[in-house]
């Protein structure tokens, strides 16, 4: 299966009346973009703002992040919401790199983080680095909440898809600066060509708990589904989408899912110290029986393809390192060795017990950042979306916001701060 | 919390709750399980009446735990 990115670089945004992409720069159509979200009669207003890196701007409350993407040789993108069900993985992409559609509304208030473009903030999370096109949505009157997260999720694709479609068809093939190649064939015929590597495969657990705690997988709630396994090109190329309120974070946006940097250190390593066999999307359930069994049958594949080793990543933290201590367990038991990926939540102080559950067959853990560590950011000049959010937010409370604009909040406040696929370079240290 | 009370005021303490292997590491002595984090003494899936015959089977086996003298960590799984 081979899968070709098409990268048009985009490193600056402006407004204009149509939408296109010339010399780096990512011309949004302001009133057809935001004509096109309120199309849906779920929202009765919808506004895009522009936020570029070294602002000082501050995004709040923040859900989602999407890059915009099309497929070259196909239609859309995201089977299942923007696109035919077909298998994704396959074929020629266009991706605008460095751009990013931010999705921006109080939805359940405490379970969406903050962008800083600018400041010490910053460099917690990737998309202080992207120029983003923000999406702040405000929705009809008696919109439950999990319509709202269903409407701002769908938007969010579709205005991704929207600006990247725009540009594919005013002819941003001819300003691609770099094609990415990703290639590997069946598992039989790549363990045929490396037969001394050793097969690893990847577990990537997803928040699948309802309540607006949801992933999807082909457009499919994984919440109710099995663990399965993908070819690594499926989740580059948009199989998986974030349904996620939860802790801003480690949640893995949509964005977070196309770059999986565990997929990609994987494949850039295959065929040289290891053989690649695949991506196993797998679930976090709220029933101890749902955890035994994503457990259970995470073992059952990688064992049906002889896997040697494992890299397990969590989302989310609290109940869910059980189901990180079930498959470490289950695992290591069978004899394959296993690698955990996690943030952790040990206090202010980072004196606490950092996962909520522990075993002692896990004996490999890559930690991504303590989830409590506070921090102070100052005020911005510009606040896109609602300011006083910062109160409801995990990480935040009412004395967060002081007088003056700047904040004193949790680490776990910011986007993507302590991702557990592993994208930012926070560790913590052993003292 | 089970562990302080127990501790320092000498009360037996039951802790329903669904993720057991947390409540183990933790070192609850008496463990209840419950039906699902969202909903962990009932289910709303089974209907009202359902709902409310696994409430209350739950509630009197965690009774039922407070007044069983154990040496161990113990599940009390009926």
């Amino acid at each position: 299966m081979r899968l070709e990115l098409h990268k048009v670089k985009i490193e600056k945004l402006a407004f204009a009346e149509k939408t296109y992409v010339q010399k780096r720069t990512l011309y949004i159509g302001r009133a057809e973009a935001e004509q096109l979200i309120l199309e849906d009669t779920r929202f009765i207003s919808a506004k895009i703002d522009l936020a570029m890196p070294g602002e000082k701007t501050r995004i709040i409350p923040v859900k989602d992040v999407v890059e915009p993407r099309v497929k070259l040789d196909g239609e859309g993108y995201f089977p299942g919401f923007f696109a035919p069900m077909k298998k994704t993985g396959e074929g020629q992409t266009l991706v605008l790199d460095g751009a990013a559609v931010v999705t921006c509304g109080p939805i359940v208030a405490f379970q969406e983080g903050f962008i800083d473009m600018s400041g010490p903030g910053a460099p917690y999370s990737p998309f202080s680095q992207t120029c983003n096109v923000v999406l702040s949505v405000e929705p009809r009157e008696g919109l439950e909440k999990h319509q709202y997260e269903t409407a701002l999720r769908e938007a969010g694709l579709k205005l991704a898809l929207f600006i990247a479609t725009a540009c594919r068809d005013g002819g941003a093939a001819s300003q691609v600066e770099e094609v990415q190649v990703f290639e590997k064939e069946d598992t039989y015929k790549e363990n045929a060509k490396y037969p001394d590597l050793p097969k690893i495969i990847y577990v990537c657990m997803n928040i699948t708990q309802g309540l607006l705690h949801d992933t999807y997988l082909y457009a499919a709630d994984l919440r109710p589904a099995l663990p399965t396994l993908l070819h690594p090109n499926e989740v580059l190329d948009g199989a998986m989408v974030s349904g996620n309120c939860v802790s801003a974070c480690d949640k893995n946006t949509t964005w977070h899912h196309l770059h999986n940097p565990i997929v990609q250190e994987l494949y850039k390593r295959h065929g040289k110290e290891l053989n690649f066999l695949g991506v196993i999307p797998t679930q976090e359930s709220t029933i101890l029986d749902g955890k035994l069994r994503a457990a259970a049958l995470n073992l059952s594949i990688a064992q049906q393809l002889g896997a040697d080793g494992v890299i397990v990543s969590e989302e989310g933290y609290g109940n869910p390192d059980t189901d990180l201590c079930l498959n470490a367990k289950f695992f290591e038991n069978a004899g394959i060795k296993s690698v955990v990926v996690s943030d952790e939540s040990a206090g202010t102080d980072g004196a606490s017990q950092s996962l909520a559950d522990a075993t002692p067959e896990m004996t490999a853990f890559i930690s991504t950042g303590n989830v409590n560590e506070m921090i102070e950011v100052p005020a911005m000049e510009r606040i896109i979306g609602y300011p006083a959010a910062i109160a409801e937010l995990s990480g935040g409370s009412t004395e967060s916001l002081r007088e003056d604009g700047s904040m004193y909040v949790e680490l776990q406040s910011v986007i993507a701060s302590t991702a557990e696929i592993g994208f930012n370079k926070l560790g913590c240290e052993w003292i | 919390m089970t562990r302080e009370i127990e501790r320092v005021a000498g009360i037996p303490v039951v802790q329903i709750a669904t993720i057991v292997p947390i409540m183990l590491t933790v070192g609850t002595n008496r463990i209840v399980p419950g039906v699902a984090i969202p909903h962990p003494t009932g289910d709303p899936a089974q209907g009202p009446e359902g709902d409310k015959k696994i409430r209350r089977e739950i509630v009197m086996r965690a009774f039922r735990a407070l007044t069983t003298p154990i040496d161990e960590q113990t599940i009390f799984e009926k």
